[in-house]
């Protein structure tokens, strides 16, 4: 395997230590580094889309990656034990595709994508073809988010967009999609939507068998008025604006409601344009109340933000293409534990340190 | 779309990006008079509040000004971070006036808002823009070719940027580069265009075509390329902006025409270079790409024209358009539908005139019929290219397995200039190496079954008493006479004790009556004689009473063994109830074999004693509930010390379940290695309990099983699929569990084998709009594909693995739990010697046959010392020693009938039972196996009833690899026939016992060629009786194959392997 020098220090080859890819850092290097390498690229795919990549999903399993970009193109590729096999291109959008999301295999392959052509496209995988399925034409304006409600719901897609509102299909069978529409959710434009984890109020195995089990349908948006607004549907299967959480001081680029590790705690992450990612959490869901602090603040938009599956670490992409993350100490403050620059799967400490001081 | 919209003739002014909220200054302008012919002038400030749905902009303040204003603009100067100091505004006036006003003493109301003014210039100030480089160098024009440079820290004497121009003109736009701080542009209506260097203090360049026809009513630079501008023309013969590029400068680079009259106003977007805005007087407003031409957008306007336009520099999609109608209008250009924003205006009208019925009609006011005109503008379209700022250029998304997706769009160089990478990352995100290192370890130990090594490492390297005492406990069971040890361990040594013993049955030996000497028999009428009287005639219960009247104890003891148990048991109760000393209750407790007394109602303080009562005396069948018990009571009336140490209470038990429930009290479960340390134990404690009780301890109960999952979770969120793969609980039907399961097998990447392995641990159903019906019927539906959402094309699961956990998980928990027919649905429907062995829980088939270790099951309590002195059998020490030669059923475990253990046979052949689950203790019944009768009756049951058939037929071994077995065998045999200790003969027994798992592989033909290339090598090595490359190919295929794969036999083998070699066969 050949091998590459992250540094050009002069060190004899036996000074340097093996990193888990196939980068290798001096010692000087690797001691610079506070918390050791915790990413190494185990995988690059060349996606040969002609213009930019907007999003990149794995599926499920982690087993294949569905990439979309301004080319107008969604591919999908299996990306099993590190290669890459482009399985699908899908072609159904007149503009660039902003985001893809995953439904849950429970109900089939199946990927949605939405465009700035102001479509929400969904696609399902049939005896080894992508096909599209279902079409959703009810926006005015760019749809910029989909995301899968959990699972335990059935299929419903919420969908934010530069018209200000947000839609909830329902597969309701046969081909057939319900669509609610929540207008004037978030002036000029609703940039992200995420949906709360399906918990129950009380324990699993409290519940009495035969009684279905009492969700509370929750989901978050950020938009460009500045807000986070959180999102409940009434027992009439009305949604209704449950919350206004305000601190950005400029557009909410994304919203991430953190995956349920069974303690009662709710947080959602957000960014924004003004450079801050906040992490808001609310301990009493009776109460509903929720405090925001501030994880940092960054020099450039941030982007993105994404919560690992066991929710204890939070990756960040800011304008500057660089991605952090950050995860939260034993005393509740959060700490940038790395800093991934992809192309060289190495990470640098200079940057995270300055950011550290700047706290 | 339309956002805002505010009643005023003015010039406008956007707060300076850094500003938050957002606010839209207004001036009275100087050059349009409204309807009212008003010469009052105001200078007001709005805030545009978006979360506002209405159509008004909220007033902030309005200050009566003297002046009325050419032009305002709104400087950073000054402003911090925190919005203290709202920056400057600056406004040109009518008569040579610059005024600088405080926006925030405007905002706070205050009087004195000016903050200088000087009147340099002569005529109307019409042209001004800020460096946004040194925001306090603010550019002003006005008549007679007039330019300032003005610092707005020395506002009383501007600077020029240069020599007047000639002829004298008036300058209508002036322009700061966006790039180079010291260049500057002026233009007039004549069409003339400079640039200044304020380095050289002097024009640099003169931008003009040459028709003359140009008359400028706008200037600006391109935000990102220094050499480019654009001026825009007001004359209706030549409508059009050109984009010039000083590199070439002698005609424009581009010219737009797009308008059709002379265009008032243009603005370039700071945030995206592809927008220009354009007004005009042919009512349109434009966005137009200036690098291609093309028009992006036409706004949707009124038919006015507009004079000035303005980005909104905090919020890139909204603009400002002053009109001369006499409004200022706030849009986005990301279209989208007004429908929302009038229907919320009527209601709000409608709401204002109370509910609905304003003049007591008894009638409701109709529906407000919108004008046709606004239906038709109701839906806006966005921007036909999508602006910059939408355009996410890169993420980071987390996905199963520590795996971090990202992606950037970097321009790299090549020879064909700069090119976009549209390369996506996948990383691995490893956050807990020790826990990783840790778990690591212990999957060795489970392989390597070094548990006594492992528990005193864990032992030597306890930071805490508690976890010293915790890990000695367990690595008890490990050992011979576990609970000697234990007793040891709670400080009462048997060997102590055993010598006291000896002594004392000496002592007593000294007083024994001599045999020989003459006695009296005495039959007088005292107590003694009546006695006598009784014994002589057989009558013991009367000769008993008759001490017992007398205060005899000892005698009346003595007599109540001669005269039978009965008696004995009633005379032992009597003395009892007389007797009153401290140690009583223990006696009583010992001598009625009621160790239950003891654990219920001991101080629990001396719970210490009590657990070595219980492990001295219990038998084995009550022994566990003994030891639960007590730490049931720890748990539940101790303090927080004591809580702590029921968790050895539990030890002793082997339970499993409670030591987790325990233990996950009193720690934080949430930080990996806190789970780590749960996970030790337990694991360990398993393993101990499977060697120790013969019985299947292969049930998880729901505690331990929701930590498994959380911690193979924690494991597979750090990358260790596999890990996480051998540490999830095989024989649970617990719905998250199976799921996690087929997740980690996918993840692997291992495409799971169509046929014995469910395709996704969810029944793909279609989503029913209405709820399931009842439950019954939503678990015994067939899968027909119709009903089915998505069919998936290839073969479906078997019905075995159907789950039910998909649209409602917790009644399918429910369900699993109560009908017999789906206690069976997970167990697989194949032998289980199939499955990979040797997992941390797979029950060690070979280790349930009694070896030299001596195991509880053959422990039998010491009698209680009732008789010490008359009992024939001798001391307890030999009793117990004569035990466990004693072959024959399992006498501890009498209520869980057992007959497939007996007998020393191999055991796992009971797990091949249709019925899976033999009988546990009561401690490990789960309500998930717990069947009920009268469950529903479905294919699932067919299923079942079919098994048995399935399983006698036993796939022969494939010709080619017969060899395997016939050498192993021979092997085993000709080690067996020059074996001559006894242990060894026994290992070897076992050896061929075990190899039947091999064998059954080969029959399933699951084994990967690499592995049966290896297993041939060795044997080919075993015909050349060369066994030390034997074992060097065994060790090959060890550590390059799966673990999981091989572990059932190739240890067997290489024990085989090292005996041969030993032995010289």
């Amino acid at each position: 395997v050949p091998f590459e020098l992250l540094c050009s220090h002069p060190l004899p080859v036996s000074a340097f230590l093996k990193s888990r890819a196939r980068f290798y850092a001096c010692r000087v290097c690797a001691g610079k580094r506070r918390n050791g390498d915790y990413v190494s690229v185990i995988n690059t795919v060349d996606t040969s889309h002609e213009d930019m990549i907007h999003d990149a999903q794995m599926d499920y399993y982690g087993t294949r990656l569905a990439t979309c970009s301004s080319d107008r193109s969604v591919k999908i590729f299996d990306v099993r034990n590190g290669g890459q096999i482009l399985i699908a291109d899908l072609r159904g959008h007149e503009g660039p595709v902003w985001q893809v999301a995953w439904a849950h295999p429970m109900y089939g392959n199946i990927l949605a994508s939405c465009s700035y052509d102001r479509k929400v496209i969904i696609w399902k995988e049939e005896n080894g073809t992508w096909e599209k399925t279902h079409e959703h034409t009810g926006h005015d304006s760019s749809v910029n988010s989909v995301c899968w409600a959990p699972h335990d719901y059935g299929l419903i897609l919420a969908c934010g967009s530069s018209d200000g509102a947000i839609s909830l299909l329902t597969y309701t069978g046969e081909g057939q999609w319900d669509v609610k529409k929540i207008n004037n959710a978030h002036t000029i434009g609703c940039n992200a939507v995420s949906w709360a984890p399906a918990v129950v109020p009380g324990s699993l195995i409290d519940q009495p068998s035969g009684q279905k089990p009492n969700y509370i349908k929750k989901f978050a948006s950020g938009g460009c008025d500045n807000l986070i607004k959180l999102w409940k549907e009434e027992e009439d299967g009305q949604w209704k604006e449950e919350q206004k959480l305000e601190a950005h001081s400029d557009w909410v680029r994304d919203v991430a409601w953190a995956p349920s590790i069974g303690l009662p705690t709710s947080t959602i992450a957000s960014c924004s344009q003004d450079g801050r990612v906040f992490i808001w959490t609310c301990d009493d869901a009776s109460s509903n109340t929720w405090s925001p602090k501030l994880l940092h603040k960054f020099n450039d938009v941030v982007w993105h933000v994404s919560w690992s599956i066991t929710a204890n670490i939070l990756a960040v992409s800011g304008g500057d293409n660089k991605v952090t993350l950050w995860k939260e100490s034993v005393d509740g403050q959060w700490v940038c534990i790395s800093d991934v620059n992809k192309g060289q799967g190495s990470v640098s400490a200079s940057v995270t340190e300055g950011q550290q001081n700047e706290q | 779309m339309k956002l805002k919209e505010v009643d005023r003739t003015a010039m406008q002014a956007w707060s300076p990006a850094q500003n938050h909220p957002i606010y839209l200054a207004t001036g009275t302008s100087a050059q349009q008079l409204d309807a009212t012919f008003s010469t009052n002038a105001s200078l007001e400030i709005f805030e545009l509040d978006l979360s506002d749905p209405s159509l008004d902009m909220k007033s902030c303040a309005t200050f009566s000004s003297s002046h009325r204003y050419h032009k305002l603009i709104w400087g950073p100067h000054k402003m911090d971070s925190k919005g203290n100091i709202s920056g400057v505004l600056i406004a040109g006036g009518e008569n040579g006036n610059i005024i600088l006003y405080d926006p925030s003493k405007i905002i706070a109301g205050d009087k004195e808002v000016v903050i200088a003014q000087n009147d340099k210039h002569t005529g109307p100030v019409r042209a001004l823009d800020v460096n946004i480089f040194q925001t306090n160098l603010v550019a002003s024009g006005a008549n007679e070719s007039e330019i300032y440079i003005w610092d707005l820290n020395n506002f009383a004497t501007p600077m020029t940027p240069g020599a007047k121009t000639q002829p004298l003109e008036d300058i209508s736009c002036i322009a700061w580069n966006r790039q180079v701080q010291h260049i500057l542009a002026s233009a007039s209506p004549s069409g003339r265009a400079t640039v200044w260097d304020l380095r050289k203090n002097e024009p640099i360049i003169k931008v003009s075509d040459h028709n003359n026809r140009m008359h400028c009513s706008g200037l600006a630079w391109h935000p990102e390329v220094a050499t480019q501008m654009v001026l825009a023309s007001e004359d209706d013969r030549l409508p059009v902006v050109q984009v010039w590029d000083l590199r070439f400068a002698s005609t424009p680079l581009r010219v737009l025409e797009n308008h059709a009259r002379g265009i008032l106003a243009i603005a370039w977007s700071m945030a995206d270079p592809e927008l220009l805005l354009s007004c005009g007087k042919d009512a349109k407003i434009l966005c137009s790409n200036p690098n291609t031409g093309e028009v992006l957008y036409e706004l949707p306007t009124n038919t006015q024209w507009c004079f000035d336009i303005q980005w909104c520099p905090r919020n890139p999609a909204v603009l400002s358009a002053a009109s001369f109608d006499g409004r200022i209008s706030v849009y986005s250009i990301m279209g989208g539908s007004t429908d929302g924003l009038r229907q919320k205006q009527a209601d709000k009208l409608s709401s204002s005139f109370g509910n609905l019925d304003p003049f007591g009609t008894g009638q409701p006011l109709p529906p407000l019929q919108i004008p046709q005109q606004a239906a038709q503008h109701s839906i806006v379209l966005p921007l036909k290219k999508p602006p910059k700022w939408i355009r996410r250029p890169v993420g980071a998304s987390f996905s199963f397995g520590g795996k971090l997706v990202t992606f950037e769009n970097v321009k790299v160089q090549s020879q064909q200039g700069a090119e976009l990478q549209q390369h996506v990352f996948i990383s691995q995100v490893v956050t807990e190496k020790e826990f990783l290192s840790r778990s690591d370890q212990l999957q060795q130990v489970v392989q390597s079954q070094g548990f006594v090594n492992y528990c005193q490492k864990k032992i030597d390297a306890s930071q805490s008493d508690f976890e010293k005492h915790v890990w000695s406990f367990l690595k008890v069971n490990f050992e011979d006479d576990s609970r000697g040890k234990y007793l040891q361990l709670l400080g009462y040594s048997k060997e102590d004790l055993g010598k006291k013993h000896i002594k004392e049955e000496k002592q007593e030996s000294e007083f024994l009556p001599s045999a020989g000497g003459p006695f009296n028999i005495s039959i007088s009428g005292d107590i003694d004689g009546l006695i006598t009287q009784a014994l002589l005639t057989g009558n013991f219960e009367s000769a008993v009473d008759l001490c017992l009247h007398d205060n005899r104890m000892a005698d009346a003891i003595i007599l109540a063994i001669a005269g039978g148990q009965e008696l004995l048991a009633r005379t032992q109760k009597k003395y009892f109830a007389k007797s009153q000393s401290k140690i009583t209750r223990l006696i009583t407790a010992v001598v009625m074999k009621n160790w239950k007394e003891i654990v219920e109602s001991c101080d629990l303080k001396n719970w210490r004693e009590a657990l070595a009562a219980v492990l001295t005396y219990a038998k084995p069948d009550e022994f566990s509930a003994l030891c639960d018990l007590l730490g049931t009571r720890l748990e539940s009336e101790g303090d927080s010390l004591l809580q702590t140490q029921a968790c050895l209470c539990y030890i002793c038990a082997g339970n499993v379940e409670k030591l987790v429930a325990c233990w996950t009290k009193a720690q934080d479960g949430n930080n990996p290695l806190s789970l780590q340390d749960l996970i030790e134990k337990v694991v360990i404690l398993r393993k101990a309990v499977q060697l120790t009780q013969a019985m299947d301890t292969n049930t998880v109960g729901v505690l331990l099983a929701e930590k498994m999952s959380q911690y193979a979770n924690l494991l597979a969120a750090q990358g260790s699929i596999a890990a996480a793969l051998a540490f999830l609980p095989e024989s649970t039907n617990q719905p998250n569990i199976v799921q996690l399961r087929d997740r980690l097998r996918r993840a692997q990447g291992e495409p799971v084998p169509g046929q014995e392995s469910p395709q996704v641990p969810y029944e793909r159903q279609q989503l029913p709009k209405g709820r399931p019906g009842p439950i019954a019927d939503q678990t015994q539906i067939p899968r027909v594909p119709t009903q089915q959402y998505y069919p998936h094309g290839e073969n479906p699961p078997p019905p075995g693995f159907l789950m039910h956990g998909n649209v409602n998980p917790n009644v399918a928990a429910a369900q699993l739990s109560t009908s017999p027919g789906h206690m069976h649905t997970q167990v697989p429907p194949y032998p289980q010697p199939q499955r990979p062995q040797n997992g941390w829980n797979d029950p060690p088939a070979l280790n349930r046959v009694p070896k030299k270790k001596k195991m509880p099951e053959n422990f039998m309590p010491p009698v209680p010392i009732t008789s010490p002195i008359m009992n024939p059998m001798g001391d307890p020490q030999s009793q117990m020693l004569q035990q466990p030669s004693a072959p024959g059923p399992l006498s501890n475990q009498p209520s869980f009938p057992q007959p497939h253990l007996s007998g020393g046979q191999p055991s796992f052949h009971g797990l091949q039972q249709p019925l899976g689950q033999p009988g546990m203790p009561p401690s490990f019944s789960k309500p998930n196996i717990e069947g009920a009768p009268g469950g529903p009756i479905g294919n699932t049951i067919q299923h079942v009833q079919a098994l048995p058939a399935e399983k006698i037929t036993k796939k022969p071994i494939p010709d080619e690899h017969l060899i395997l077995k016939t050498t192993f065998e021979d092997l085993i045999q000709r080690c067996l026939s020059s074996a001559t200790d006894p242990q060894t003969k026994r290992k070897l027994d076992d050896a061929n016992k075990r190899l039947e798992f091999l064998y059954d592989k080969l029959r399933e033909q699951t084994l990967s060629p690499t592995i049966i290339n290896g297993l041939h090598n060795i044997a080919r090595s075993i015909e050349t009786r060369n066994y030390s490359e034997g074992l060097t190919i065994h060790t090959h295929i060890v550590s390059t194959s799966n673990f999981s794969e091989t572990s059932a036999f190739m240890p067997v083998l290489k024990v085989v392997l090292t005996q041969a070699n030993k032995l010289g066969v």
